[in-house]
């Protein structure tokens, strides 16, 4: 299997529309490239054409593949209801409300989300990964699903991607590094700086020190721009220029322009593709 | 000096009076302060700890001691009276008051400890917590200073002596107790002009514009480091504690070397340090480890906690992780802070970001949001008042409106231009005399007829003359580089003639035309000072006043003139602004109180209960 998974060192660290923009660049080089996340907790929700619920996040990053949106893409989807509750949605489906005295049933989550990635691994030629949040929130860690978990469970390669907005992104990308668990740590192969404005030159002796002390490839700083991207959690304040009346066809011209300016900026997207072959659980 | 011995030996004869609440001037310095020696009996005592010389207007040396803090307390007071009895003294001037001030700095002259406050981001919440730490710390009776060394913000004040820091400094100073917040207190101020050069500020007053690579190039290990020594030096001579507040992150290993805003200031002043993590993205626990391991092992040392700020919903989960978090880190946690809904103003434009509005009520109040907007915390009262506001940004946000707020701004020319693109002036121009319209500063000076930088010092385009809205018969000249910084009371010549406080912070000077809306009453005016433009009839005001709604009667004035289908503001709630602030810098420090280790704070302050 390829595909390769994103994560993010917080909220709103600009997973979702760097995973679409790795979803259009894939698609223009012919690689038949699919979103995926194996769980997400959003509002936000797109309805596929089969009648199923999904993240609307992974349906934007299904267009910028150039595919349909399919309910493997988010094979759970946790919806906030409210005093508490979370409704889970599975495979598209509503499936029952999380509540404190009933939580999850983690191992059957887990399962599902890596039988979906395997159906749609056998259907496309690369797995764009999502993961959730951080992947370090050390009283969730044991039973995360979108970062660890399918770390662990599917081997797949990873992608560390840190905003450099609000300042601190060393200190996130090594902290994020650090508290990985042992087993899946050296998964982390590269890192992003996101959202950066200015002259990238200053960032060079903190770039290379961060790749001396964990051993990640620093694939690229991609710069601040002024676009418009869905927003997939209440978390997220992002704004910027949306042009036009429909919401996809700009944000398709959105992520063309961010691609763009990745490729322009020598984004090291070989390096990507070289650390994409993993194992599946089968 | 025959003045001074006079009112000496009145207060010798006075005895013990504590703090003297029924004086106008008081506190003049500090909440709680002793007021026994309002005249100072070892003046001059020529103490290079307690005050310094200056250079008076006719070229002579005076020795200052208007910032000594030692003989308003009440132990050195009390001393100092017991002295003076045992001796027998009781004249002023009498040589023994020598001897006295040396068993009294002995015995209670002690230089303060400094801590400092740093955030694994922007935003992660070092204001407030230096602030709440500052009244948990005053409300204990201790002499509290808050200190940063550099800050780059377009939200500023000025000062009793006129000098531009910070707007929030003054806020840290009021939760301190502290009644004149001083340049001390920030002495490097830098204000953003475009995305890489800023206008640094020293002291309070304009020292030089700077690039980036200039301003760590030279500003930094030239003047910089200097000049922060030389500040926290001066408060540790004054006060128990210098809370400190770090700026950014203090990790930015690739710039570590020429830091003197993080743990460079905290190597300078010798202080212990406290991590505050904004748990609210997430990743708080790498953001903090992350943090405190990049930070070289000497500097690492002076970590002594971390607090992990803005926990919303339930604790317990987050919380069961923080033994594994102190374990790895080996650093304490020492507080968890929930998030607290708290009224305090906003600290930078990231406030405003992706804001499009505030409030419920039915008048809708539209405020110009330009681009280089600056000092919006003079919106802030307005935000509490029984109004919608609207930011605008392009014509049509105009429509329907029932006020027009033209605020300040670091580039009245360019923002002008902005206005004048974007069909905003000609809205306006629409507008006057059917809705009310204010102006301050930048907005107010963009109301004249005239705005003429022909020099280029406003707008860096030399020969630029600019038609204005044309609201006011106004003209305002960018003649020469050079700012105005003046903190002022006034009383309104308009409405019920109620007071004001206000403070001017510009470039340019403005030839007034119209019926003035203020009269200054500050004591040292001998002639007659107006202030603003007026035309009732036509609802236009405008002023140079930042705070101008802080008060109640202006903010109140205003409002009468605003309606919805005929429905007008609801200001029988109207209070003073500070008071509100007052109230919950109070509740602020509350929530940490109750949130954090006390113990473990004060053992890291060195303060013994």
């Amino acid at each position: 299997m390829r595909g390769v998974l994103v994560l993010g060192t917080s909220s709103g660290a600009g997973k979702t529309t760097f995973c679409a923009m790795l979803c259009r660049y894939l698609s223009r080089r012919g690689m038949d490239p699919a979103p995926f996340k194996g769980l997400n907790l959003s509002l936000n929700s797109y309805a596929t054409r089969d009648g199923g619920e999904i993240g609307i996040g992974q349906a934007f990053q299904a267009w910028s593949a150039g595919i349909e949106p399919e309910t493997d893409m988010n094979p759970v989807l946790l919806k906030p209801s409210g005093n508490g509750v979370i409704q889970m949605v599975l495979n598209g489906k509503p499936s029952m409300d999380i509540t404190e005295s009933r939580p999850m049933d983690r191992p059957t989550a887990m399962a599902e989300a890596v039988r979906a990635m395997e159906r749609l691994s056998g259907k496309h030629g690369f797995l764009v990964c999502e993961g959730s949040g951080s992947p370090v929130e050390l009283n969730m860690m044991d039973r995360d699903i979108a970062n660890v978990g399918l770390m662990r469970e599917t081997g797949i390669n990873a992608v560390l991607v840190g905003d450099i907005e609000r300042g601190g992104v060393f200190a996130a990308l090594y902290g994020t590094w650090r508290l990985l668990p042992d087993d899946v740590r050296e998964q982390v192969r590269g890192f992003v700086i996101n959202r950066f404005r200015g002259d990238a030159s200053i960032l060079e002796g903190g770039i290379s020190r961060i790749e001396e002390l964990t051993g990640m490839k620093c694939l690229g700083v991609l710069p601040y721009m002024d676009l418009r991207f869905p927003e997939e959690d209440s978390l997220s304040d992002s704004q910027g220029r949306l042009v036009g009346t429909n919401a996809r066809s700009a944000f398709m011209s959105n992520i063309d322009e961010f691609t763009d300016t990745a490729e322009s900026s020598g984004f090291d997207f070989d390096s990507l593709l070289s650390m994409s072959e993993f194992r599946s659980s089968a | 000096m025959d003045c001074i011995k006079k009112k000496v030996n009145e207060k010798l004869k006075a005895g013990w009076i504590g703090p003297n609440l029924r004086c106008d001037y008081h506190p003049s310095h500090f909440s709680g302060q002793d007021c026994t020696f309002c005249y100072c009996p070892f003046y001059p005592c020529e103490d290079t700890d307690l005050g310094d010389f200056i250079v008076g207007r006719r070229g002579q040396r005076i020795w200052n001691c208007s910032d000594c803090l030692f003989i308003h307390r009440t132990p050195v007071v009390k001393f100092i009276l017991s002295e003076i009895d045992r001796l027998g003294i009781t004249e002023a001037g009498d040589p023994r008051f020598k001897d006295v001030l040396a068993s009294a700095k002995e015995r209670y002259f002690r230089r303060g400890r400094a801590l400092m406050v740093v955030g694994a981001t922007s935003d992660a919440g070092k204001s407030v917590t230096v602030a709440a730490l500052c009244r948990i710390l005053h409300r204990r009776g201790m002499l509290v200073a808050p200190f940063k060394s550099q800050n780059m913000s377009l939200n500023s004040k000025v000062t009793r002596s006129g000098s531009e820091i910070a707007m929030i400094q003054t806020l840290q100073a009021k939760a301190a107790g502290l009644k004149n917040p001083d340049a001390h207190m920030n002495p490097i101020l830098l204000k953003p002009k475009g995305d890489t050069v800023s206008q640094v500020m020293v002291l309070g007053q304009p020292y030089g514009d700077y690039n980036v690579t200039d301003y760590y190039g030279e500003f930094v290990p030239g003047p910089g480091r200097e000049i922060v020594r030389d500040n926290v030096e001066f408060l540790k001579k004054r006060y128990d504690l210098v809370i400190m507040e770090g700026a950014g992150s203090p990790a930015e290993i690739n710039i570590y070397d020429r830091d003197i805003a993080n743990m460079g200031a905290a190597v300078i002043a010798d202080a212990d340090v406290i991590l505050v993590v904004n748990v609210e993205w997430g990743g708080s626990f790498a953001y903090a480890l992350g943090t405190i391991e990049l930070i070289p092992e000497d500097d690492r040392k002076r970590i002594k906690g971390v607090i992990f700020n803005n926990l919303r919903g339930k604790p317990d989960g987050f919380k069961s992780a923080i033994p594994e978090f102190e374990r790895i880190s080996g650093v304490p946690v020492i507080g968890v802070i929930p998030h607290a809904d708290v009224t305090l103003p906003s600290e930078d434009s990231e406030a405003l970001r992706g804001v499009h509005g505030k409030g419920e009520g039915r008048c809708l109040v539209g405020v110009i949001r330009f681009p280089r907007i600056a000092n919006f915390t003079d919106l802030d009262p307005l935000f509490l008042e029984d109004v919608s506001v609207r930011f605008v940004e392009k014509a049509s946000d105009l429509d329907g409106v029932d006020a027009v707020v033209l605020p300040g701004t670091k580039n009245t020319i360019n923002d002008l231009k902005w206005m004048n693109e974007r069909g905003i002036s000609d809205r306006i121009r629409e507008l006057r005399g059917k809705v009310p319209i204010v102006g301050i500063c930048g907005g107010y000076q963009m109301m004249g007829s005239v705005l003429d930088d022909s020099q280029g010092i406003e707008g860096g385009v030399p020969g630029t003359v600019m038609e204005g809205l044309g609201l006011f018969g106004n003209r305002t000249e960018f003649g020469e580089y050079s700012k105005r910084i003046v903190n002022n009371t006034a009383q309104m010549l308009v409405g019920d003639g109620g007071e004001v406080t206000g403070y001017e912070l510009h470039m340019g000077t403005t030839d007034v035309t119209e019926k003035p809306l203020f009269e200054i009453t500050g004591m040292f005016n001998k002639d007659r000072q107006v202030e603003g433009s007026v035309r009732e009839d036509e609802m236009l005001f405008g002023t140079y006043f930042h705070g101008v709604f802080d008060r109640m009667p202006f903010r109140r004035y205003f409002l009468s003139f605003v309606s919805h289908d005929g429905e007008r503001v609801d200001t029988s709630d109207t209070r003073d602004y500070d008071d509100i602030v007052e109230e919950n810098i109070d509740r602020l420090a509350d929530v940490f109180e109750e949130n954090l280790d006390m113990d473990a704070l004060l053992r890291i302050l060195g303060v013994a209960e």
